[in-house]
């Protein structure tokens, strides 16, 4: 095995900033091929729980529709790597959620088409020595592309995170949106946080924004819970858990969402 | 087709006239041992001074350029006249100074600036400093405005300038940073003793005259404790078509309780490539103020970076970044959290037009000794054509829980609605296109001293011309 440069930051920046990539010893990725032919709509769930290094290739065709559910529940370290090409008025929900150990994830999805739409759901909940290091980028070639990132989670104990978000309107991208949004709830004086979201643009007429919030919850809403009669330790349980719970429930698959309830010690109710 | 919304380059030509040099005042270019030995002799640098620019030249050899940021290709530092010889010796009356850089002060206000709204005034030309002065009340607080080489061999501030000197941005900081070490020539020295406050500002003005020469000057201001400053730099120089290089770098040190503004408006012309590092360590409930305006030069690398020290030291960043044709202004600002409830907010502009390419590019770090930490971070960015570029890099770098972090970016064009809000309120296109752009850049030039804001406005020019086709 050797140690390679993954999750390579489009604009590399500032180098003490330890952004630029990530390394990992791995082998070759595994490649997996998906098409979702023009106006047809699929659903695809990937569920990773062991040690993998592999690849999605996903086309999406005109007019079609595709979602697909990853969940990371990996023991060991995964390398993911998704690769998405939208056509026109193709349409791509990603939902993500990962639940621990060291993952490398990322997401290159190419909004080639016109009026091609990327949504992207993602949830993390992290603990012990728990890293995890996303690398998304949503390219808008596409007239009136749009895309919309929303990423949340909860980092615990020693848990390390890395989230690069680039939004990227390249020239023709004409009348495009793109937006991502961040929130990240930290637990543990020894976690580590870091955010890197990027707006390139070459574009005039686009929209693009970003946001983040980093840190731990509103005072005042923890004031509220109290009077309430909730101790500090269950609004964070609570607040934390209602981060990814969102998210499972949006899967819409049972099996999976039992699954992961399982997994997380959850109880179950339909 | 949407209307289109133009908007004229800053008109530079107030900047543009310049004086032939006397080649024999030019050392060689390039960099080698002789050159740095020639420098520290024209100077009479104190050993210490000889050794360090002769180490800061070896570190300068073995530094890469930074593998980000823009191409620094068309600048040839071994062309680069790094010391041009000065005419006079540096002087406190203004009559004395030579009758063309006379005139170059004048026609740049800075003279009428001094006697209107300044406590204290500093010029240098091309590479030293040819008039500093200071109003006397302010030098009978104890407050000193001078040129670093003088203080250096001033038994009060050698010591100080020794201690201190490259000490928070080191020569292995960077390979200009190396550079700057090596051939550095001018610059300030200011130092505000304890309890002092200076309501009015100090200024230094930096003009590059000569053609394919560097200006490496360094600026130095110690706060002490509980005292005050403004400080104001402004930068300019002809237009030439040979490569100019200004790698200078400023060193604050702001002491407990002592509070900081350091504006700039830098309006170097579009040959220069702008290789600056700025940096502030602040203590204990000090605070730091940037203002910083970027609307000149080829090339900018300009990051700003606060170093918050003390417990509750505070750091506010305030920046406007106008790219037009030819540049590529990469800008922003660092901010490192050290100590526990520091807080620190960013607030960025920036505009690119005709083919210009704006990049802001920040990095906020909270360490694990910041707890109870809060940081804000705002740019916004407007892009007024199709041909330009405009990209927003932040970084955000957590290590503790206790505190709060916040970022939030904008890019997009003019808003058709407000626009149209606009003239359904009886302003015609054009004027609400450029009420809309002033009112963008307005947060910033209120930042800025009246004369500096009233200059930014013109600068901006905005002479707008909607066109509907």
């Amino acid at each position: 095995m050797e140690k390679v440069k993954l999750n390579k930051l489009p604009v590399p920046t500032f180098g003490r900033s330890g952004v630029n990539y990530t390394e990992r010893e791995i082998n070759s990725f595994e490649a997996e091929n998906l098409t979702v032919e023009n106006n047809d709509s699929k659903k695809l769930i990937q569920y990773i729980d062991t040690t993998r290094t592999f690849e999605t290739r996903l086309t999406v065709g005109s007019g079609a529709k595709a979602r697909l559910v990853q969940i990371f529940h990996n023991s060991g370290q995964t390398v993911s790597r998704l690769d998405a090409v939208l056509e026109d008025n193709a349409k791509l929900e990603l939902i993500q959620l990962y639940l621990g150990d060291d993952t490398v994830s990322e997401i290159n999805t190419r909004l080639k088409g016109e009026n091609s739409e990327f949504s992207a759901d993602i949830a993390y909940s992290l603990d012990k020595n728990d890293t995890l290091d996303i690398n998304m980028i949503a390219e808008h070639y596409g007239r009136k592309s749009s895309s919309q990132i929303n990423v949340s989670g909860v980092l615990n104990d020693s848990a390390a995170k890395t989230f690069k978000g680039t939004i990227d309107f390249k020239h023709g991208a004409v009348g495009a949106k793109g937006s991502e949004q961040e929130e990240a709830l930290l637990l543990s004086e020894k976690v580590h946080n870091r955010t890197v979201p990027v707006i390139l643009c070459a574009e005039e007429d686009v929209q693009g924004s970003h946001g983040a919030n980093i840190g731990r919850i509103d005072e005042k809403l923890i004031f509220y819970m109290q009077s309430r009669g909730m101790s500090e330790e269950s609004i964070y349980r609570l607040l934390a858990r209602s981060k990814l719970e969102r998210i499972i429930r949006s899967i819409e698959d049972d099996d999976t969402e039992k699954r992961i309830y399982n997994t997380l010690e959850w109880e179950y109710e339909q | 087709m949407k209307e289109k919304t133009q908007l004229n380059d800053i008109d530079r030509s107030i900047y543009d006239f310049r004086y032939d040099e006397d080649k024999e005042d030019f050392l060689d270019s390039g960099i080698t041992p002789d050159i740095i030995k020639e420098i520290s002799q024209e100077k009479n640098d104190p050993q210490w001074m000889r050794e360090f620019r002769l180490s800061s030249l070896e570190i300068y050899k073995k530094t890469p350029m930074v593998k980000w940021g823009p191409s620094i290709d068309g600048l040839d530092v071994n062309n680069i006249v790094t010391y041009i010889r000065p005419k006079s010796r540096m002087n406190t009356e203004w009559d004395n100074v030579p009758d063309n850089i006379k005139e170059t002060f004048e026609k740049l206000g800075i003279p009428k600036a001094e006697r209107e709204s300044l406590a204290g005034v500093g010029a240098q030309y091309d590479s030293e400093l040819v008039y500093h002065n200071v109003r006397k009340e302010v030098a009978q607080s104890g407050v000193v405005y001078t040129d670093l080489e003088s203080a250096m061999h001033d038994p009060l501030y050698a010591d100080i300038i020794r201690s201190h000197f490259m000490k928070l941005v080191p020569p292995t900081d960077h390979k200009f940073a190396a550079l700057h070490g090596a051939v550095w020539s001018g610059g300030s020295f200011v130092y505000v003793p304890k309890g002092v406050h200076l309501d009015i500002p100090l200024q230094s003005y930096f003009r590059l005259n000569a053609k394919g020469a560097g200006q490496f000057e360094h600026t130095l201001i110690i706060l002490e404790e509980d005292s005050s400053l403004h400080f104001i730099e402004g930068c300019s120089a002809p237009k030439y078509y040979e490569a100019g290089l200004h790698a200078g770098c400023v060193e604050l040190f702001v002491g407990k309780n002592a509070k900081l503004r350091y504006s700039t408006i830098e309006n170097w012309s579009k040959n220069m490539f702008n290789l600056n590092t700025k940096r502030a360590i602040v203590e204990e409930n000090g605070r730091i103020e940037w203002v910083s305006g970027s609307f000149g030069s080829h090339v900018s690398y300009l990051y700003p970076m606060s170093i918050l020290n003390g417990r509750k030291a505070s750091a506010e960043f305030t920046g406007i970044t106008f790219a037009g044709e030819g540049q590529n202004l990469d800008t922003g600002a660092k901010i490192v959290h050290n100590a526990p409830e520091t807080s620190s907010y960013m607030n960025t502009k920036s505009i690119s037009k005709s083919g210009g390419i704006s990049t802001f590019r920040s990095a906020v770090t909270i360490n694990e000794k910041a707890e109870g930490s809060r940081s804000s971070v705002s740019c916004e960015s407007l892009m007024l054509d199709r041909i330009s570029r405009s990209d927003t890099i932040p970084v955000i770098d957590v290590k503790t829980d206790k505190c709060d972090v916040g970022h939030e970016a904008k890019i997009g064009r003019i808003s058709d609605e407000a626009v149209f809000y606009l003239m359904s309120r009886g302003l015609d296109e054009e004027n609400a296109k450029a009420m809309i752009v002033r009112g963008f850049a307005d947060n910033v030039s209120k930042e800025l001293p009246l004369e500096y804001a009233v200059e930014m406005n013109n600068l901006i020019g905005l002479e707008m011309h909607g066109s509907i086709g």
